[in-house]
């Protein structure tokens, strides 16, 4: 679904993705981990090309979303993305971030849009926000209705970056919940987290990034229980 | 006692000959509708000039459209660093050397190209508060850079500065007095007008300046208004 070639990426001298070389297929739960620095959380942005990589090429669906003709506006709407810092749009209510994208891009009518967001709004337990704005939200609402905003387009895929790290810990689990449930649904998923009791739990593969490359990846069981390379036992001694 | 009566008696006298005779309050009259129309204009121009000079600004940061932008920014220059009046009596003259314009139009382009290089300023400041997540947040969901600009950018943007823009049309209106000079009969040209008929400028010129005074106060609780629509989003 998503294939990544010779991904690489710097900003000043800096060289934050080296080489990055990895496929995503249909219905994985990719969970990224590693050091802060290491490039996961560039390496995510680059999927949906909000970070334009230097070189290298991704494939999503068949389509080069490298390649400067590929509308990157019709790709996106199929890859939904959840931000650390939620990004609801604070001038408008609940229910207008979630139906905004869907009606203005012509995907749905008005009425269509609206029940939809009705729906994921029950689904998630907040129909009685609906009306609400953002900042009469507590941290964990908001970053579920980030989620829902998203699934209101439909996506194929979608990407988390670092979706729980913002939030006070009582709420991190009702975000990572909602998680868990699109994942048992067999959405994709590519998620750049700290949270390694979700990793163990969601991912089909666990990638561990270290300066700008992939240096270990494996089932979440195998790669936690008997990691192999050097930085990736050093990490997860400090984290574990 | 007497004093006192007889020097009321000559203020309201001459308050009386500045507005009633020869009909002189609809000299006021329709150089009050002069500025405002001047001054509506204007802010509309300037606003559209502003958002376009703007906009331009910060999307040609990284783009190629480089050379759009050392255009905005010198024209951001020249209208700052040089004399309202000065550029008033150069476009009057470059431009509408034919007699036979209309006064409000002269007025309101010059007012208005003035005006949204302030504007364009404002504008570009609201839009750098704008934290650069909505941006990708927007852009994530599949809107493009305008859509995104226009739907979610800009509202918010228009929010933090309204009181900036505020104070930009006061000023604008304020201003519109220096259109004087080249023979536009709004509020103030009315008065100088009328002044000198009647041999006592005084009287007059308060009086415009109370027509100011009135349109400025109209124009702050209409703003007033707008502000607090716009800040319903922000309750708690």
């Amino acid at each position: 679904m998503i294939v990544i070639e010779n991904l690489k990426k710097s900003f000043g001298d800096h060289l934050v993705l080296n080489g990055i070389n990895e496929t995503i297929n249909k219905g994985e739960k990719v969970v990224v981990i590693g050091p802060s620095g290491s490039g996961k959380s560039t390496f995510l942005r680059c999927l949906n090309l909000l970070e334009v990589p230097d070189e290298g090429t991704i494939w999503f669906e068949g389509n080069n979303i490298t390649d400067k003709k590929t509308d990157i506006n019709l790709i996106r709407r199929k890859m939904g993305m959840v931000f650390q810092q939620f990004n609801l749009f604070p001038h408008l209510s609940v229910m207008e971030n979630i139906t905004l994208a869907p009606v203005k891009l012509g995907i749905m009518t008005k009425e269509k849009a609206g029940q939809k967001a009705v729906e994921l709004l029950a689904r998630i337990g907040l129909s009685d926000k609906a009306d609400a704005y953002p900042n009469q939200l507590s941290g964990g609402q908001k970053q579920r209705i980030a989620i829902i905003r998203a699934l209101a387009m439909n996506p194929d895929v979608m990407l988390f970056d670092e979706p729980t790290s913002a939030l006070d810990p009582e709420m991190v689990g009702e975000v990572l919940d909602l998680m868990v449930q699109l994942a048992d649904e067999g959405m994709t998923m590519v998620v750049v987290t700290h949270e390694m009791r979700f990793a163990k739990k969601v991912a089909t593969r666990v990638l561990f990034m270290d300066e700008g490359r992939i240096v270990e990846q494996n089932t979440p069981d195998a790669l936690f229980e008997n990691p192999t390379h050097p930085r990736l036992k050093e990490f997860l001694s400090k984290i574990l | 006692m007497n004093i006192v009566t007889g020097w009321f008696t000559e203020i309201y006298n001459s308050f009386y000959r500045a507005i009633v005779p020869d009909r002189r309050y609809l000299a006021y009259l329709n150089g009050i509708k002069v500025t405002l129309l001047i001054s509506f204009f204007a802010i509309l121009l300037g606003i559209a000039i502003g958002v376009i000079v703007a906009v331009v600004k910060v999307t040609a940061k990284e783009s190629r459209m480089k050379w759009l932008k050392a255009i905005c920014d010198l024209y951001i220059t020249v209208i700052r660093g040089t004399p309202l009046m000065v550029q008033l009596l150069i476009i009057y003259n470059l431009i509408f050397t034919s007699r036979n314009t209309s006064e409000i139009a002269v007025g309101a382009i010059c007012f208005g190209i003035n005006s949204g290089a302030y504007v364009a300023e404002i504008i570009r400041a609201g839009i750098d508060s704008i934290d650069r997540g909505q941006m990708e947040a927007g852009r994530s969901l599949g809107l493009n850079y305008m859509q995104t600009m226009r739907l979610i950018i800009m509202p918010q943007a228009i929010k933090n500065i309204l009181p900036a823009l505020g104070n930009e049309f006061i000023t604008l209106i304020k201003e519109t007095s220096v259109a004087s000079v080249i023979a536009v009969t709004e509020v103030t040209k009315a008065a100088q007008y009328i002044g000198s008929r009647t041999y006592d400028v005084l009287p007059p010129l308060i009086i415009a300046a109370a027509c100011y005074l009135i349109m400025v106060v109209g124009l702050s609780k209409l703003l007033g208004n707008i502000e607090r629509r716009m800040a319903r989003s922000d309750r708690n």
